[in-house]
């Protein structure tokens, strides 16, 4: 008998010190969630996509943590008063990893393929008003589009219109090239995604780190101990009850930032009870915004009244969000033929833990207003196909775009893309507003009409626009020369690690 | 004994062809598939009836069922709809890792179980046997997760004595390479380990109060041979059939072990098929786990059969 329990216990005691170094110094260690299905940008979903998004490819135009935006690959550019013609002037000697040089015709390409239907390339609604993209001389490219949109700079600047060599798409999903600061070695589904410098980027001195290390963990309890540990530099998409937890630790430190992803209660306009404008403002007298970001956010998040953020210069500040009146709120539905109240299911997606929270929370506290919520639990899986623009209660919400029309337009305006899957809203008012700020270049045009929005909002809800949520990443001290960014992916040019 | 095995081995492929069949009508019966997968929360009526167009979703199902046998039959595992490459070298790395972790657990479980079973039953009521048998049902009763997320916490994250996750090439050193697996194999054996030896315990005890055993020492035989001799083959026929039947449990403790610990193999490449409806990837990957499951029960028959005469007998009649 070679083996007992003593030998086991033994061989296990004489491990300590075990630990393996760390691959090689200045190479970032992140922690995410989920393996990427997609390496081609184009075709990009989700959030640890978007991570690798940035770091290996550039778009015409960069969103900074400011939320400004700013060059990338396109040096400057300029539009027609009528806000349809754009041209943006490219930089030069800009060299993809396989040492061609980027020139406007991979640009088109990119864009012909993404307004190719049979692409099914996922963002493509949002660039609908495209109709022609033209490339005058290597270093110049031309957009004409079929309305004014005085967006375009801005939305160019998002997570999947990046810039790849032309003759090089069939090699994206295994081996993908692109301009960016690191360069693809190798992705092993389920373990990592690895990253090396790029040492002919076309900004001098960056990136400063000898390479980057996606490691996927989806428990997030092992990534924090692997923090803890120093097995990983940085965990991303931290849960918002571990932040004042994990900040208190000597050697960590905990970044929540404001941002504009979004969690509502979504009510079907089309059918009962909901239909009624009274049942929907009644709801939103019963529940205080601010208990709801209390107890469902742990305080990190922001009461809001529509997609545009508190932080946001165009967030209507003057109208101020009521405590809970659950009396005013009974009345209300009584006025609108409820006088027992309203009882009714509302559906929470299992998996996306703060929106069952949050659906939990609302049971609570919209009772007293009368409204008796039994919580219904569907896999998030299942959402798109069965409760999506169904149901007549439903919690579900959407991360930051990356401009207030593409934030707003495609979720409230009653032709919006966004608005038959959701509430089907229908408000003149706010309709009109959206159409206005969006035709106007003039930023002061812009702030009237989407407070004008707001105001129409507020007084006729879709739904219940619960609150913007923070985001929050937990760093080692040992790294420095990152910016925590709203949209939940990370400029690394500047990144150290010690 | 070869008609046996034969026989045996057409069963097998029945049963990986039925499964097949089977994984293919659930998948369709979920709801949401892979064009609401891919879009994500892209997902507009517009873009899914392109993409489910494009994929071939539209098509009669017996039309994709036979697409995908047909592909399967000339050697192709087809292609993973949401990564857009061959499923075949995924699965066959990813594989290779699961069996790395699965098999030194699989080692572990059976002379660890069977060692341990026999020192207690040869050692009934002393200290050793009811520490053992505490540990065995506590060890029983608490499931694999909550001692992963122990191990972690303790050995990573408080102890800092082994990586908290993950998987290091072999490339990286020998000791990085164990040091990652020591974690994911502990406690994917603990349980079965219990198990085991627990029913070896039982087996045991039973054979040794036989007349046989009685008579083997009764004519003066020393009593390292009575054991190991007489009693323990006979003890070992129902540890083999827990053995085949761990063999499952084994598979189902690698996919929760994998999510846990982060560790790159088949089981955590299924959870992700399964998330995303990737069927061509999900059929090829439970093909080869069902496969090894109908192998590793033909090979606990077998060893059955070798064990005892009487069913190698009757099967050959």
């Amino acid at each position: 008998m070679t083996l007992t329990r003593r030998t086991i216990l033994g061989a296990t005691l004489a491990l300590p010190a075990i630990r393996t170094a760390r691959a090689a110094p200045e190479v970032l260690r992140m922690g995410i969630g989920t393996s990427l299905a997609k390496l081609d940008p184009l075709l990009t979903t989700i959030g640890d996509e978007y991570i690798y998004d940035n770091l290996v490819f550039n778009g015409l135009t960069r969103m900074a943590a400011d939320l400004s935006t700013q060059p990338d690959l396109a040096e400057s550019w300029t539009y027609s008063d009528d806000l349809k013609h754009w041209t943006f002037k490219l930089r030069h000697g800009v060299k993809f990893h396989d040492g061609q040089e980027m020139i406007s015709a991979d640009v088109v390409a990119l864009f012909k393929r993404l307004l190719d239907p049979a692409t099914a390339a996922p963002s493509r609604s949002n660039y609908d008003m495209i109709s022609g993209v033209t490339a005058p001389d290597p270093y110049t490219v031309a957009f004409d589009l079929g309305s004014p949109y005085g967006g375009l700079a801005d939305i160019l600047s998002d997570r999947q219109v990046k810039i790849v060599p032309r003759n090089a798409v069939a090699q994206l999903a295994t081996r993908p090239i692109g301009t960016g600061p690191f360069k693809f070695v190798s992705y092993t589904p389920g373990d990592r995604l690895i990253l090396t410098r790029n040492a002919d980027y076309f900004e001098p001195g960056m990136p400063k780190l000898q390479g980057v290390e996606l490691r996927i963990i989806p428990e997030m309890s092992v990534k924090i101990a692997a923090l803890e540990a120093g097995d990983l530099d940085v965990v991303w998409d931290l849960p918002l009850e571990q932040v004042k937890q994990l900040n208190a630790q000597a050697n960590l430190r905990v970044d929540s930032v404001a941002t504009a992803s979004w969690d509502a209660a979504i009510m079907n306009n089309l059918i009962p009870p909901f239909n009624d404008p009274k049942v929907r403002l009644a709801f939103q007298m019963a529940v205080s915004k601010a208990d709801v970001v209390e107890l469902t956010l742990f305080g990190q998040g922001a009461p809001t009244i529509s997609p545009i953020p508190p932080t946001h210069p165009f967030y209507a500040g003057q109208l101020v969000i009521p405590p809970a009146d659950p009396a005013a709120a009974r009345k209300l539905l009584a006025q609108a033929g409820h006088p027992n109240g309203i009882t009714i299911p509302i559906i929470v997606p299992v998996g996306r833990p703060v929106r069952e929270r949050l659906g939990v929370t609302l049971q609570q506290l919209a009772k007293p207003g009368g409204f008796d919520l039994q919580v219904q639990r569907v896999p998030f899986s299942s959402f798109d196909a069965e409760v999506s623009g169904k149901a007549p209660l439903y919690i579900d919400g959407y991360f930051a775009r990356p401009t207030i029309d593409t934030s707003t337009y495609p979720f409230l305006h009653s032709g919006g893309s966004w608005n038959e899957k959701l509430w089907h809203y229908n408000d003149p008012k706010v309709d009109k507003a959206l159409e206005a700020a969006r035709l106007s270049g003039d930023v002061a045009v812009q702030k009237t009409q989407y407070i004008a929005m707001q105001t129409a909002l507020n007084a006729n809800p879709a739904g219940f626009f619960a609150y913007v949520v923070n985001f929050a990443c937990a760093y080692r001290k040992s790294v420095g020369g990152i910016t925590t960014h709203p949209m939940r992916w990370f400029d690394l040019r500047t990144a150290t690690v010690t | 004994m070869s008609t046996y095995v034969a026989r045996r081995l057409l069963g097998v492929v029945l049963v990986v062809l039925a499964t097949s069949v089977l994984i293919f009508a659930i998948v369709h019966i979920l709801p949401g598939n892979v064009a609401y997968a891919i879009l994500g929360e892209y997902a507009t009526p517009a873009a899914v009836a392109t993409l489910q167009q494009r994929l071939g979703l539209n098509d009669p199902l017996w039309l994709q069922y036979w697409r995908w046998l047909a592909g399967f039959l000339h050697g192709q595992m087809g292609q993973s709809l949401v990564m857009d490459r061959p499923a075949g070298p995924l699965i066959l790395d990813a594989l290779g890792r699961s069996a790395i972790l699965a098999g030194s657990a699989f080692v572990i479980v059976a002379s660890g179980g069977i060692a341990l079973g026999v020192h207690a039953a040869t050692h009934q009521g002393h200290v050793s046997d009811r520490v053992m048998t505490l540990a065995q049902f506590v060890f029983i009763a608490v499931p694999d997760f909550f001692w992963a997320i122990l191990a972690v916490v303790v050995f990573a994250s408080w102890l800092h004595w082994l990586p908290a996750t993950g998987y290091a090439p072999p490339a990286d050193g020998l000791l990085a390479w164990v040091s990652h697996l020591v974690l994911p194999v502990i406690v994917l054996s603990i349980g079965l380990l219990a198990h085991v030896s627990r029913l070896t315990r039982a087996a045991m005890l039973e054979v040794l109060r036989s007349r046989y055993v009685l008579m083997a020492r009764a004519k003066g035989m020393s009593e390292r041979r009575v054991l190991w001799r007489h009693a323990a083959p006979n003890a070992m026929l129902p540890t083999i059939t827990i053995l085949a039947i761990d063999f499952g449990l084994l598979i189902g403790g690698v996919v929760v072990v994998e999510t846990v610990f982060a560790y790159p193999g088949l089981g955590r490449l299924l959870v992700f098929a399964i998330e995303h409806r990737d069927l061509p990837l999900l059929q090829a990957g439970m093909l080869v786990l069902t496969t090894i499951y109908a192998l590793a029960n033909l090979a606990a028959d077998l060893g059955y059969a070798a064990l005892n005469p009487r069913i190698r007998y009757r099967a050959a009649a």
